[in-house]
């Protein structure tokens, strides 16, 4: 009787304890984003630095926050001084259209390029806590255009596919030379 | 409904307590009349003694047992009535056992369930139809001609059912774009099965003559589980709600009758332990 009672004891404390699976855990793999990686154009092997490079998604009127802890109204917070960039795409479209602007902060080195995405999405399950994720293609044909709005020049001397199945933020997409 | 089952699943451990106390105790005053009965003549008089014996002869000659041998068949109300109040879930259970020995029951449940789960990112249902199979072992030392049990069983549990996908939500940690609605679908995922074997407590009391009032949990294994495409087993009739491991749990409270087949005549225990202290004097 002693042992029904502590198997009992332990069957109940053992369901309680393998209960916390209703939370999406930030470590899982969900929707990923294009990831750019800027690359000196004069040593192509090496990783450049781009300045104050700020993007804003098409008929977005706030850039793509890089810097989480500043404050909203802190135009730094949009900008990034990295060598990489990470984009998140439309998941309920197959288009997406951004402007890359470059030392966003200054008034004249400023220069502004756009590239329209084209790809196809895949909604993926994950698990019961996180429900589904979507993972990306980008097209065959035309992957992407790289346009120039303003006449001023392209800033991206050379942008290559480097890999058009977007499924995870741990590789790199998009090679940028500048 | 994780509330529900920890409130049923301490309940239940609070009743088994109680009758754990129940059957403990005329062990013990039976092991006091035996010391009584072994060290009293020894030590002081015969006469004291006597009586004593005397009374274990009477007891042995009114306690033969006829124990009834049958088929119990019974429903499942937990499930009927849940159907009632629930309605995202419909689902019944009949459950039977078959005495074999003494001891040992043959035991089978089978079953159908409906039922519509919502997670925050997930809305889904499964139905389907499912048959457990295995024994049951009463522990439970009657008195008398009482018929009660408690038990501890195995069962092999298997399932056949169906799921859809209702609605699901993007997870997306980076909503530049903004949160989006949930996307509603109607995919529908047929054709799966699982099977699990499961451990059974489980208690019947005999409430009127060969009604039985009974309750039971299980604690689940599963052992194979064919999946969807692109989706999981979320519920699988049976086997009840999926966890990241393989372990599942069930509740059940039946309300049975037994149908007496034959009946086969046994010593009662009492008898053969009081005849022991006869034999060393």
């Amino acid at each position: 009787m002693k042992k029904l009672i502590s198997l009992l004891l332990l069957f109940t404390f053992g369901l309680s304890s393998c209960e916390k699976d209703d939370i999406c855990d930030a470590n899982t793999p969900t929707t990923p984003r294009l990831v750019m990686t800027f690359y000196d154009i004069s040593s192509p092997t090496k990783t450049k630095n781009v300045t104050n490079l700020k993007v804003i998604g098409d008929g977005m009127e706030e850039g793509i926050v890089f810097n989480e802890s500043l404050a909203e109204d802190d135009s730094l917070r949009y900008v990034t001084s990295g060598s990489t960039v990470s984009i998140p795409l439309k998941v309920n479209d197959t288009t997406a259209t951004f402007k890359f602007i470059y030392s966003s902060l200054s008034t004249t080195a400023i220069n502004t390029d756009v590239i329209k995405f084209n790809y196809n999405t895949q909604n993926v399950y994950v698990s019961r806590a996180c429900g589904f994720k979507t993972i990306f293609q980008l097209k065959n044909i035309l992957p992407f255009v790289h346009t120039d709005p303003d006449g001023d020049t392209f800033w991206m001397t050379e942008v290559d596919l480097e890999n058009p199945n977007i499924e995870s933020e741990n590789e790199t997409h998009i090679k940028v030379y500048f | 409904m994780k509330h529900t089952l920890k409130f049923i699943s301490s309940l239940s451990l609070l009743f088994s307590m109680f009758l754990g106390y129940a059957q403990d105790v005329p062990e013990i005053s039976k092991n006091l009349k035996d010391t009584v009965a072994t060290k009293k003549p020894k030590t002081e008089t015969v006469k004291t003694a006597k009586p004593e014996i005397q009374e274990a002869q009477a007891l042995k000659d009114s306690v033969v047992k006829t124990d009834r041998y049958g088929l119990r068949v019974g429903v499942d109300l937990y499930k009927l009535t849940r159907g009632l109040y629930d309605k995202d879930y419909k689902g019944v259970e009949f459950v039977g056992d078959w005495r074999l020995t003494k001891k040992y029951f043959l035991a089978a449940e089978l079953g159908y369930e409906d039922k519509t789960t919502e997670d925050d990112r997930l809305t889904s249902s499964a139905n389907g139809t499912y048959i457990k199979a295995g024994f049951d072992y009463n522990f439970y030392q009657n008195w008398l001609d009482m018929e009660n049990l408690i038990t501890i069983g195995m069962r092999g549990g298997f399932s056949s059912f169906a799921q859809e996908l209702h609605s699901y939500k993007i997870y997306n940690p980076n909503p530049y774009w903004g949160e989006l609605p949930p996307i509603a679908t109607d995919n529908k995922y047929s054709g799966l099965t699982a099977t699990w074997i499961e451990v059974a407590l489980g208690l019947k009391a005999q409430v009127v003559k060969n009604v039985f009032v009974g309750f039971g949990v299980q604690l689940k294994l599963l052992t194979s589980n064919k999946e969807p495409n692109n989706f999981e087993n979320l519920y699988i009739p049976g086997f009840n709600r999926t966890y990241d491991g393989s372990f599942g749990i069930g509740f059940n409270y039946t309300v049975s009758y037994f149908i007496p087949i034959y009946k086969k005549k046994t010593m009662a225990s009492e008898t053969v332990k009081k005849e022991e202290p006869k034999k060393k004097k």
